[in-house]
């Protein structure tokens, strides 16, 4: 064995044996729930023209890219989510289309992250988009889909946090904030620093009621008795429209039975200006970071010259395998094939056996004595 | 539910971890086994009120809130911006007052004027970097340190030097000023993305208790 080669880079890993096996079922159960909301798969190219994940488009930052060039000189990039190519294949396939369309996809994701210590480099995920269709009920479906994903999965403690982009932007509007100070802002909100947002607020001068308003938006996040709270709050439209288009998708999600898995949160606020009204990200237990992300992105398939609404979610399939692991969470399923032993002698027989177990579907290992 | 599972604590080493368990004693979290300090012990159990404590180098504090670890972590605000983890922070504690300072002889005040090319020591590369790229605009070459940073200028291996000042004795003793503030730093207490999102009532009661407290 040569030592040197049978190293991987950092960031990426052999996956084998129990935990691949355990990993197949897992991405089967999730498939299986997407599939049966009529969502059709759709594969997309490993890499694409950096354009497609720039800065107007994409959510990853482009120097955590993984990027190379074609014979021509073209900058290529290793996709770091599905999002956007889906998009673009929307807008170049479906140009015409007024029906909603319902894809789904799955495959491997690449973001150069090299700060960050202990996070792969490259990882499975698992997602669905549901194009050309901005109403209550298709927010729901994408909420309630992913929530009875997981739980088909295996999963049966985690939280779907809902939020709002709509919310905070209609009081900004009202402060009459910058957009530079609204960036900012938003940065302090959505990581829940409190008094960094106090502090800019008062540098800027902002007056004391919005102020307030601004800073309550930290705190508001729990269960579904906070909407109302968030709504006797506001006096403009914008914010109070996103309130009750909240609660409206909290109906529904009431008729899916799934509403003990989600709660809300009005300070998640994306860095990117990708989303553009709900979004949502999953919780559990064991993974530091959110298993889930998804949300509604009604401007992203303009860029690619369609005009339609639209909304995804993506799970991370390897977090998602993390944090089962770490609940002890039984994944059940995995086949051990059938050993069948051979001699020279009895070799024909014992393949006319193995041939039927085979046709019956039994997995069947055959082996030299 | 939330009852159940025990909320864990990461407190950086030292003076920070002391008055953080008095702050913590104003709204009746005690830890009593925490007092004993002849005690080997790593991890501090509170069963009562299902709490967890353990102590830990400062910059590892927000890698362990991070990674979910640690539910609730508590550090210098030079260690959140130098580490740059993805976490929530939630409160200022206001103790642990210093301030983050580019630093060097009288004479290098000029050097900071221009946009040349001069040499930085710091134990924090990562803030020394935002701030003379993104804030000032200047390229500098950045030499990590593990400490006495002060020396850098001293024996010339560095124009300058990015620290923290918390009283300026060291400086004025070696015959160095403070050049340029970069920020105020206090203790923060920082929560892990997860924990908030799964155990908001128990973890927004404990902020805003502290909050009041302060």
């Amino acid at each position: 064995m040569n030592k040197k080669l049978v190293h991987t880079p950092e960031g990426v890993r052999d996956i084998y044996g129990e935990e691949k096996a355990k990993k197949t079922i897992v991405e089967r159960f999730l498939q299986e729930k997407i599939h049966c909301f009529g969502y059709l798969d759709i594969q997309t190219p490993t890499f694409e023209f950096f354009d497609v994940f720039s800065k107007e488009v994409g959510t990853t930052p482009s120097k955590e890219l993984y990027k190379f060039f074609d014979k021509e000189g073209n900058t290529l990039v290793l996709r770091p989510d599905f999002t956007p190519s889906v998009a673009r294949c929307a807008a170049k396939y479906f140009t015409d289309e007024n029906v909603p369309i319902r894809l789904c996809y799955q495959g491997n994701t690449f973001t150069n992250t090299s700060e960050l210590q202990g996070k792969l480099k490259e990882v499975t995920q698992m997602g669905a988009e549901l194009i050309g269709d901005d109403s209550i009920q298709a927010d729901a479906e994408m909420i309630a889909l992913t929530i009875e994903a997981l739980y088909h999965a295996g999963l049966s403690d985690f939280q779907i946090s809902v939020g709002n982009l709509e919310y905070f932007k209609g009081i900004c509007e009202e402060a009459g904030l910058d957009e530079e100070t609204e960036l900012e802002l938003r940065e302090f909100i959505s990581g829940k620093n409190y008094f960094g947002a106090e502090e800019l607020l008062e540098r800027v001068g902002v007056n004391k009621k919005d102020k307030e308003l601004l800073l309550r938006v930290s705190d508001l996040f729990g269960s579904v008795n906070i909407l109302e709270d968030a709504k006797n709050a506001v006096s403009n439209k914008r914010s109070r429209h996103a309130i009750e288009r909240l609660e409206k998708v909290y109906q529904t999600l009431c008729s899916y039975g799934v509403e003990k898995y989600v709660s809300f949160d009005l300070g998640m606020l994306s860095k990117y200006n990708y989303y553009t009204g709900i979004i949502f990200r999953g919780y559990t237990y064991g993974v530091g970071d959110a298993i889930v992300k998804g949300g509604r992105y009604d401007k992203l398939l303009s860029q690619f010259g369609k005009e339609a609404a639209a909304i995804g979610f993506v799970i991370v399939v390897d977090d998602l395998l993390a944090a089962m692991g770490r609940q002890n969470v039984m994944i059940t399923g995995i086949e051990e094939p059938v050993k069948l032993y051979y001699t020279e002698n009895d070799f024909p027989e014992k393949l006319m056996e193995a041939k039927g177990m085979r046709a019956s579907g039994k997995r069947v290992e055959l082996l030299h004595e | 539910m939330s009852e159940e599972k025990y909320l864990t604590f990461a407190l950086g080493k030292g003076r920070l971890a002391n008055k953080t368990m008095d702050l913590l004693e104003k709204i009746g979290i005690t830890c009593e086994e925490m007092k004993d300090k002849a005690s080997r012990k790593l991890i501090f159990v509170n069963e009562e009120l299902k709490l967890r404590f353990f102590l830990a180098k400062g910059p590892d504090v927000p890698t362990y809130v991070e990674y979910g670890a640690a539910d609730i972590g508590v550090v210098g605000k030079d260690t959140i911006m130098e580490e740059n983890r993805r976490v929530y922070e939630v409160l200022d504690l206001g103790y642990g007052k210093c301030r983050m300072c580019v630093c060097g002889p009288k004479s290098a005040r000029e050097l900071l004027q221009h946009h040349e090319m001069i040499r930085v020591a710091s134990k924090y590369p990562n803030i020394a970097k935002d701030y003379f790229y993104n804030k000032k605009h200047q390229t500098v070459d950045i030499i990590k340190l593990n400490g006495s940073v002060e020396l850098g200028p001293i024996v010339e291996l560095s124009d300058v030097i990015v620290d923290i000042v918390e009283t300026g004795s060291t400086l004025k003793e070696n015959g160095l000023v403070v050049l340029e503030e970069i920020c105020p730093l206090s203790a923060r207490m920082i929560v892990n993305q997860v924990s908030m999102q799964m155990e908001p009532e128990r973890i927004k009661r404990l902020i805003g208790e502290l909050r009041e407290h302060l």
